[in-house]
């Protein structure tokens, strides 16, 4: 009886032992560590690594050792112990190979190859390679939203003072499979009616065939220089609250073929450090039969002639932040008139974006060239510079655009020039104040006949804009 | 019962001033620099990717080309899908911190822009823990994620960083966890 009431004072005794033993051991260890600290080499820690798993050894014994104890301790006097529990206590773990390939090889970690399944490679691949299933109960939608508000006024006689809501934009994308993806923008926006109007303003199917080649089809913003893809319908990544004159959007009174429908391929040229990328185009190009119809062919073109536009720009490694491109758009335009209109818009930039400096410089040529006729060349360029202080960035601009009285396809345009100056303000990662003042030259202006006049800019020689940017 | 209760403390304290003189004596040369007296602990950062992949070095720019989704394809055709383990991890601190080189709001604005843009083919996943990630990159033959070299297993396939292995000298990805001394 009282053999076996000592055996867990014999077995902790023992163990008790061993540890002082092994501790004694390892407490001389990183002494010599130390004393050889300044000539650390491969094979130094590979002994660490011992060390370590040796340590991983004596906290298993420890556990083994407490639960037989207790296991000891729960057994009811004169019962003698199974052999089992009073035979030495071994470790299972493992010592690991420290070669490198021990590292892809089987290594003992806290998680054990029980916390993964079975799969076997070729089963868990074939999952892999799966597009994402729908399935009632949940959506493989990702959705951002953006959206702003703002309170804006003129000087221009008849504008009033306005509270205004900005665009809501749904920024919906879906991985359809490794290589395809869907995206599309969803934005919700108010005009000059007080009406609220959906648009989609991008939906593309897109297919990434390598890094060299990505194929899409669908609505797209026009690759025409810089700001049109950089932005697409959001004020939330823009420092202003509007864009530049020149890159306005088609129903709000711009001049340039924002969207388009038709086949885009991208992507990277091999070219080492430069980082050159191309971009091509083939589209409908925009509505020219009436100013009153709807600016994107969307459904259907009304000739069979095709836009084409094609750009290359350069990222190159040695600048983080640049990017230096141009690009060149081509159609012809089949007004009522009668005359056809060649269109070539040729545009150059070079944009330093980094998240606390921007220097934003673009330029553009419009040229129109009727069937037999004058041709006229539009210049127009825009300079924009920001740098951010803690929470503010305070930022100007300047932009320039010149189009003859007798230009064929916008003549209201005339001479706008002038300096925008502003301050964003960013309290949070997810809201964004904005306060601009921009004071623009005019002339040569034609009447707005009922374009609206959301960039006040564009109406008023001075306005005044304080805008609340969020996204979600 | 008493003696059993000391032999037990006794045991337990052995093993924590085990634990503690080689934290000590391993971390002597990490600490030794420490300007703020706080230890500094020195664990690596395995690159790691699917068994099938033939890729066995990463030049660091590339490697940070693929986080950034500058690059989205491996040479063997497959769409690269980028794994980052879950907010605050010191691993996913080390990634953006390293190879980022941002905070984790300007990586969340980066990579919104970037899909924003087209710039950016598909965002990286976020996993919850370092068994969740090591299961998704066997799963997924372009994956690319990152682990603790105690984290590894067979299952994955660790990429040489600039030549080096995690336990070489000089090796680029090295976390700083700190804890007071």
């Amino acid at each position: 009886m009282s053999a076996l009431r000592s055996a867990p004072k014999a077995v902790a005794a023992s163990c008790t032992k061993r540890a002082l033993a092994m501790s004694l051991v390892l407490l001389t260890i990183p002494r010599f560590l130390d004393a050889q600290s300044r000539d650390v080499t491969a094979t130094d820690q590979q002994t660490l690594q011992i060390l370590l798993q040796r340590i991983d050894k004596l906290e298993a014994s420890q556990k083994q050792l407490r639960e037989r104890v207790a296991q000891l301790e729960k057994a009811p006097p004169g019962v003698a112990a199974p052999p089992s529990l009073l035979a030495p206590v071994e470790t299972t773990t493992p010592v690991v190979p420290l070669a490198p390939a021990g590292l892809a090889t089987a290594t003992e970690t806290s998680h054990t190859s029980a916390d993964t399944p079975p799969v076997t490679q070729a089963q868990s691949q074939a999952d892999m390679t799966e597009p994402e299933h729908m399935d009632a109960s949940k959506t493989h939608l990702n959705i951002r939203g953006f959206g702003d508000f703002g309170l804006y006024g003129g000087n221009q006689k008849g504008q009033t003072t306005t509270f205004s809501i900005g665009q809501l934009n749904l920024f919906i994308t879906s991985n359809l499979s490794e290589k395809f993806r869907f995206l599309t923008e969803l934005v919700f926006e108010v005009h000059q009616d007080n009406d609220f109007e959906e648009d989609l303003e991008r939906v593309l199917l897109e297919y990434s065939v390598n890094d060299y080649l990505t194929l899409s089809a669908g609505r797209y913003h026009t690759g025409i220089g810089y700001y049109n893809t950089a932005y697409h319908h959001t004020t939330w990544f823009q420092t202003t609250t509007e864009r530049p004159y020149i890159f306005e959007y088609e129903d709000e009174g711009g001049i340039l073929p924002i969207h388009n429908v038709g086949l885009v391929a991208s992507g990277q040229v091999p070219s080492g450090r430069l980082g050159l990328h191309y971009l091509a185009e083939v589209g409908n190009g925009r509505t020219s039969s009436s100013v009153q119809a709807e600016p994107v062919q969307n459904y259907v073109d009304e000739n069979s002639h095709k836009s084409a536009n094609v750009g290359l720009f350069a990222r190159p490694d040695a600048i983080p932040g640049l990017k230096v491109g141009f690009s060149a758009y081509r159609d012809v335009l089949f007004p009522l008139s009668g005359t056809k209109i060649g269109e070539t818009i040729l545009d150059g930039y070079a944009v330093l974006s980094r998240p606390s400096f921007e220097w934003l410089n673009e330029a553009l040529m419009i040229r129109h060239t009727p069937m037999g006729q004058h041709i006229f060349d539009t210049p127009a360029f825009y300079s924009q510079v920001s740098e951010r202080f803690g929470l503010y960035r305070p930022y100007l601009r300047y932009q320039y655009i010149n189009a003859s009285s007798h230009e064929p396809v916008f003549p209201q345009v005339g001479l706008r020039t002038g300096p925008s100056v502003g301050l964003r303000y960013d309290p949070t990662s997810s809201v964004a104040l904005k306060l601009q003042y921009d004071y623009t030259e005019l002339k040569r202006q034609a009447p707005i006949d009922g374009k609206s006049c959301v960039q006040l800019s564009m109406c008023a020689p001075s306005a005044l804009a304080l805008q609340v940017d969020y996204k979600f | 019962m008493g003696l059993q209760t000391r032999t037990r403390t006794r045991t337990t304290l052995i093993i924590l001033v085990l634990q503690l003189n080689l934290s000590s004596g391993l971390d002597r040369q990490a600490a030794a620099g420490s300007p703020d007296g706080r230890v500094k602990l020195h664990e690596t950062l395995a690159i790691v990717i699917n068994r099938s992949n033939p890729i066995d070095n990463l030049a660091f720019k590339e490697l940070r080309k693929i986080f950034l989704g500058e690059r989205n394809h491996w040479p063997n055709g497959h769409r690269i899908a980028v794994a980052m383990l879950y907010y605050g991890q010191p691993e996913r601190q080390t990634i953006l911190r390293l190879v980022y080189r941002m905070q984790e709001d300007q990586y969340q604005d980066y990579l919104l822009k970037g899909m924003f843009r087209g710039e950016v083919f598909a965002a990286p996943k976020t996993l919850d823990s370092p068994l969740i990630l090591r299961k998704f990159i066997f799963n997924a033959p372009g994956g690319i994620g990152y682990l603790r070299a105690t984290d590894l297993d067979d299952s994955v396939k660790v990429v040489r960083i600039d030549g080096l292995l995690p336990q070489d000298k000089n090796y680029a990805l090295q976390i700083d966890e700190e804890e007071p001394e």
